[in-house]
């Protein structure tokens, strides 16, 4: 049998085991992310559409899957839904910037074996894809901070309901920041596996530091990490913030009432 | 005023040492030319000189250019002197890219006719945005996280150079193992890591130990199921960047992936764990173990998740490229997904597993520490 069949099947067995309901709860929802994942590359296909729109559009989809399904609709998993959009557009934002002034969008020469043979002119713009693929890369872990961020808000106000807004914030800050840490460092490890292979490239055939800093395929892999770091700092002031804004004021409308 | 007074010397010391390296370090990338071997020149002036639409042989659309590009050279022997480059890309821009006035190239140069240099572009130089970025990385996560913010990127500096070094000594002695190379940095990065984030605590020491035992443990499961398959499924030649046997760079990399993951999730246990423990000592081990497993059906769709996305959304480029060169949809997603995927479940795998190891570790540490009172 397939290697990916047996270990679906055993991540499956595990989940149920330990999460019960909850836990098959979580593996649809991988499945379904996948799903989300593999219709946006099928719509970036048509090279008139707008891969920065279609990312966007994913991260909806992405977000109301994972926040909603898994969670439920309350104020909680909406807080942290608008926080998350928030900061991918100003990732987006950031990201399409950066990638047009360090032209790491496409295929590096260290790539060049695996897309000998095949046309490279196909009118998508790889730009945005490349802005695309760093966004979705992160929205995992930008969610994850977002809905901790969200939870805890709501049971400091729930034990301290007379907290000013600025107290508020600042709460969820520190418990942005102890998260922080974990969450940049799950990101680091999965990527420098990922490219483990070419790392073991660059020290086999001598790559000069100079080399390996502007080298295009190294170069993106750099602004993948930075850009994946810098989502989970970015969202963990703006989620603090919506939620110390939304829990006064619905403190404030109960007291008028 | 009070917020002012809050911040102390220590932190206006590191600021100013930061602020002065930045600048620094700035400055020099953007006048370190000479420290290069390969000649670099800067684009003064661009044209653009033909505008062709080509279909190709799948009836994809684009457009090509042919750019005219004259650059001053910005080092070696033919310093300050003009070359004439021409560049030819394409509108989509997969293996090519149009160059703009302020553009900084890695040139080759082919010829002198005459008084004029001719030559080609090889690379660009990225090192500046490169940096750039970093600092833009390293102030925001100052800012917002303080101190954890700090520790986060001196933990990341360090794994760094632990990887580099420990690859240096596998490239160098061939008679080393991949595996065993590592399995001991998984151990540095571990210890490392974790202090780092939660300080030398008992807590630390349960999130150590349980890491460790998840990952051997998820690692002989998927060893046994790759062997029982005979690795049946997945596609390696897919895999890009090889110099070495194959397996056991696949092998080492989704380990290193996934150690992330499993760290994230044994602390994440071991503190809350700690925690309750603190908040009341009488605890019992039945309450212990009901409320861990409750924190664990929490944490465990979205970690996994994280990891889904971080591994499968790499593969959208070459997917795209594959799917626009006609290949079958079944064989473009087993070309390029199954790696990732592997990857993806494995870690999935050792998150889970993490929970009841972290939660038996985190118990039998609360145990010892409450047999010593």
């Amino acid at each position: 049998m397939n290697v990916l069949v047996w270990l679906g099947v055993i991540l499956l067995v595990l989940m149920i085991w330990v999460g019960g309901k909850s836990g098959a709860r979580s593996f649809i929802s991988l499945f379904f992310n996948f799903g989300v994942v593999f219709f946006t590359m099928f719509f970036m296909l048509d090279p008139n559409a707008n891969p920065i729109l279609i990312t966007f559009i994913a991260c909806i989809v992405i977000g109301c899957v994972s926040l909603f399904y898994i969670n439920e609709v309350n104020s909680k998993t909406v807080m942290a839904f608008i926080s998350t959009m928030i900061t991918i557009s100003i990732l987006l934002f950031f990201i399409v910037l950066i990638s047009k002034k360090l032209m790491i969008q496409g295929f590096g020469e260290e790539e060049e074996e695996a897309i000998a043979g095949m046309s490279l002119y196909i009118g998508v713009d790889f730009i945005k894809i490349g802005a695309s693929v760093i966004i979705m890369s992160t929205i995992g872990a930008i969610m994850d901070v977002a809905i901790s961020i969200a939870t805890t808000m709501h049971e400091v106000f729930k034990h301290a309901p007379s907290l000013s807004k600025k107290e508020l914030f600042k709460s969820g800050v520190s418990i942005g920041r102890d998260i922080l840490g974990t969450d940049t460092n799950t990101l680091f490890f999965a990527f420098f596996g990922g490219y483990l292979a070419l790392l073991i490239w660059f020290k086999d055939l001598h790559y000069s530091i100079g080399d390996i800093v502007n080298s295009k395929i190294f170069s993106s892999e750099m602004i993948l990490i930075l850009c994946a770091g810098l989502g989970i700092a970015l969202v963990i002031p703006i989620a603090s913030w919506i939620n110390a804004y939304y829990l006064v004021r619905a403190r404030e409308k109960l007291n008028k009432v | 005023m009070n917020r002012i007074r809050n911040i102390t010397t220590w932190q206006w010391t590191l600021f100013l040492i930061l602020a002065l390296c930045c600048i620094g370090s700035i400055a020099f990338v953007n006048q370190n030319h000479s420290f290069y071997d390969r000649p670099i020149a800067k684009v003064i002036d661009t044209t653009i000189e033909k505008e062709t639409d080509v279909t190709d042989m799948h009836g994809n659309e684009d457009t090509l250019f042919v750019q005219q590009i004259v650059a001053r050279i910005m080092n070696g022997e033919e310093k300050g002197q003009e070359v004439q480059l021409a560049n030819e890309y394409s509108s989509s821009g997969a293996y090519d890219q149009q160059y703009r006035i302020g553009n900084e190239v890695f040139v080759s140069i082919d010829s002198t006719a005459g008084e004029q240099l001719m030559g080609s572009i090889t690379d660009v130089k990225r090192d500046t945005y490169v940096l750039i970025v970093a600092w833009i990385f390293v102030f925001t996560l100052l800012i917002v996280g303080h101190k954890q913010g700090l520790l986060a990127i001196v933990g990341f500096v360090i794994n760094v150079l632990v990887l580099s070094f420990a690859l240096d000594i596998y490239v160098k002695y061939y008679e080393v193992s991949l595996l065993v190379v590592c399995g001991i940095c998984i151990l540095l990065f571990t210890t490392i890591s974790l202090l780092l984030v939660s300080g030398r605590t008992e807590k630390t020491y349960a999130a150590i130990v349980a890491t460790l035992v998840a990952t051997v443990v998820s690692l002989s499961i998927t060893s046994l199921v790759i062997w029982i398959t005979s690795g049946n499924g997945l596609r390696y030649e897919e895999m890009q960047f090889l110099t070495r046997p194959y397996h056991t760079i696949f092998m080492a990399g989704l380990f290193i992936g996934s150690l992330g993951a499993i760290m994230d999730v044994a602390i994440t246990m071991s503190s809350s764990m700690f925690a309750l423990y603190e908040r009341d000592h009488t605890i019992s081990v039945k309450a212990l173990k009901a409320s861990g497993i409750d924190i664990g059906k929490d944490i465990m769709g979205t970690i996994t998740s994280i990891l889904f996305f971080a591994y499968i959304s790499g593969s959208i480029p070459m997917l795209i490229l594959y799917l626009k060169n006609a290949s079958p949809v079944g064989f473009a997603l087993s070309m390029n997904l199954s790696l990732e995927l592997a990857r993806a479940l494995a870690g999935g795998i050792g998150i889970v597993l993490t929970i009841p190891i972290g939660l038996y570790t985190a118990i039998f540490f609360i145990e010892r520490k409450r047999a010593r009172i």
